[in-house]
């Protein structure tokens, strides 16, 4: 199915952009647990519910943030995460046939004896499996944050709410004490495997479109620009569903529609380990579980690829220019 | 043009047989055609019959016939845009053709072109290889890729090129990048070596080399395929050439009956014997060394071309009173100035 010469090449060439991704990835999801947990929750609160009106452009309702596992949950939708997935996988998926036809080097690659499946494959498993590795240094990121971060929290003095009133009494005379304990002991890491799947299924369907559109062209600036006007509208169609209650059937014709890490993470809260992998819906209204959403994205990614070997298996290879 | 009989039951008429269009009948003609001889090793090298490829309304390959026998250096001649890649390349599998059939070491590229590059090393005629390599790096990818790669043969043939395997692919000049391609792909010993202008971009002493490696591998009992537009080249190390032309196989020369044909260019007259007849009579006895003669009475220039040993045809020549004699080799500039400008060369 692969070849061990093609792989150890593939890596090669693709290392330094993924060391680059796996540092920035980790980086970021450790600084981000740690800017977290500076941010007072009481001030968070009072700062998110000034945005009340806008909630529903959030991935997940606020009520859910107001948690230490939900805020650690938004790395997942930050641009920078987002932004990383995404150019590993379109550089990666951009390379494989249009950038080697490109650079002219599929000639003396393809006059060995390697079939075009095999070569796609192979660059494929290299794609993939630093997909993986990515998503989990974000995912170690995380850990590691969580396990180094002290949370400090103003606890305020015990009070009497006075029946019928907005009247407070304190109970004793002391004012607000400061209270501080290690986050590891109310954020659990393992918590955010569901959100790393997600972010993998979203990194592995627009790879499989990358895939997909470098094996029909021979330049892979027009392969980039293919994929990158697919993403735009798919994230305007998106945005456009979620901005109207009247266009919200259009969030359904968005692959972003099936990205929902916070909400999954959420699940687990509510309903344990197991809930965000369910594949059926807690009610006869919503059909579809948790589970199916990145599911969704995994079978668009294999479709595309499909697609991808199917057209560079039959077209003609054009001459080096 | 070499046509082998055993092929002429094959159905010819476009897409009848051809294995990309699938359908069992596509597969039983391309089976026949490697069938008509089990010993893969007894097959030319290559073999098409009337091979063809089109974009849209361009034929670039037009019902090919050509039989390339094993162990022999076969050129490939034409002027640009005459399908001498599109050929390699449809040889190859990278292409895929519309009409006819084609066999490399017995096997049909178009049913697994995989098996044919297996026995295939091939030289592109613009080779680029992967430039965050190293020298040594990219001649070891290819060695382990290639099942007849072999690593110390490459690295020989690199030394003997004179190229700094240590530096970067992308760091190299064209020449230096040419010369590790050739040390990769002369490398492996695969038996059937394709080099599409393998010479480009190299100075004088590197190309004498590579055109020992050339007559090298050939005495190894390899079959090398050579296209190039230095036609001294070709002359140098080929044991036949055939030349394209608008993608069509517009003639195949043997270059060692090129090589026994000479021009004589002279002045002098008709004679009054030859006059009558408006050309030189030519004595029977040596008829068939002098298949052309060509008087210009207004400029007295006479032209004689012989084939075969010049010998017999001297005491003739001495009799007809020329001067300004002077005996050139029939080069291969002669037949490709002739198929070039629509001429039929006298062959």
């Amino acid at each position: 199915m692969i070849n061990r010469v093609l792989v150890r090449t593939y890596i090669g060439q693709a290392a330094l952009l993924w060391s680059a991704c796996a540092l920035a990835l980790f980086a970021f999801a450790w600084v981000r647990v740690w800017v977290s947990s500076l941010v007072d929750m009481g001030q968070f609160r009072t700062i998110l519910e000034q945005f009340r009106d806008f909630e529903r452009f959030a991935p997940i309702g606020f009520d859910a943030l107001f948690t230490h596992t939900g805020r650690v949950g938004m790395t997942f939708d930050e641009p920078i995460v987002i932004l990383c997935t995404v150019v590993w996988c379109i550089a990666r998926g951009s390379d494989v046939v249009s950038g080697e036809l490109g650079r002219g080097t599929l000639e003396m690659l393809l006059a060995q004896p390697i079939s075009r499946t095999r070569l796609l494959l192979s660059h494929a498993f290299v794609a993939v499996s630093g997909l993986a590795f990515l998503t989990l240094s974000l995912w170690a990121g995380i850990a590691v944050g969580i396990a180094r971060t002290t949370i400090t929290e103003t606890v305020p003095p015990p009070s009497f709410r006075l029946p019928f009133t907005a009247f407070e009494i304190p109970l004793t005379t002391g004012g607000p004490t400061q209270e501080s304990f290690p986050m590891s002991s109310v954020v659990d890491p393992w918590v955010f495997g569901t959100g790393v799947f997600a972010l993998f299924a979203f990194g592995f369907f627009i790879l499989g479109l990358s895939t997909f559109f470098s094996s029909l062209d021979r330049y892979r600036w027009r392969t980039v620009g293919a994929v990158m006007t697919v993403y735009v509208l798919q994230l305007v169609i998106f945005g456009l569903g979620k901005a109207a209650e009247r266009l919200n059937w259009l969030r359904g014709w968005s692959f972003f529609n099936c990205y929902r890490p916070q909400k999954q993470i959420a699940e687990i809260t509510s309903g344990g380990m197991s809930a965000p992998w369910r594949l059926t819906g807690p009610d006869a209204e919503s059909w579809f579980g948790p589970g199916v959403y990145p599911l969704m994205l995994i079978v668009g990614g294999i479709l595309f690829y499909a697609l991808a070997i199917a057209i560079f298996r039959r077209r003609d290879l054009p001459a080096p220019l | 043009m070499l046509v082998d009989p055993s092929l002429s039951s094959i159905n010819r008429s476009s897409g009848a047989g051809d294995p990309h269009r699938g359908g069992p009948s596509s597969v039983n003609v391309a089976r026949n055609f490697a069938g008509a001889n089990a010993d893969c090793s007894a097959l030319p090298a290559v073999r098409t019959v009337g091979l063809g490829k089109r974009y849209g309304d361009f034929e670039a390959l037009a019902d090919l016939d050509l039989t390339i026998p094993r162990g022999e250096v076969f050129g490939l001649l034409g002027p640009n845009g005459a399908g001498k890649t599109t050929l390699i390349r449809t040889l190859l599998g990278f292409i895929h053709r519309t009409s006819g059939h084609a066999e490399v070491m017995g096997i049909d590229p178009a049913i697994d072109s995989v098996a044919v590059r297996r026995q295939v090393s091939y030289l592109p005629g613009d080779a680029r290889l992967p430039r965050h390599m190293r020298g040594h790096s990219v001649l070891k990818f290819f060695a382990d890729i290639q099942p007849e790669g072999d690593l110390d043969h490459s690295l020989a043939i690199a030394e003997r090129l004179e190229l700094d395997l240590r530096r970067m692919v992308s760091f190299m000049s064209t020449g230096m990048r040419q010369k590790l391609a050739i040390a990769a792909v002369i490398g492996s010993r695969a038996p059937l070596l394709i080099l599409d202008e393998p010479t480009a971009n190299l100075d004088p002493t590197v190309r004498s080399r590579v055109l020992e490696m050339v007559m090298a591998a050939k005495n190894d009992g390899r079959t090398v395929i050579f296209s190039s537009h230095v036609l001294s080249e070709i002359e140098e190390v080929c044991d036949s050439v055939v030349l394209l032309r608008r993608g069509r196989l517009a003639h195949r020369q043997s270059l060692s009956d090129l090589k026994a044909r000479h021009r004589i260019v002279a002045r002098g007259s008709l004679g009054d014997a030859n006059r009558a007849t408006g050309s030189m009579i030519v004595p029977d006895s040596i008829a068939a060394f002098v298949p052309s003669v060509q008087c210009d009475e207004a400029t007295g220039r006479v032209t004689i071309e012989t084939s075969g040993d010049l010998a017999p045809v001297l005491p003739w020549l001495a009799s007809l009173g020329l001067s300004e004699i002077r005996v050139e080799a029939f080069g291969l500039r002669a037949v490709y100035d002739a198929v070039h400008f629509d001429e039929v060369p006298a062959l």
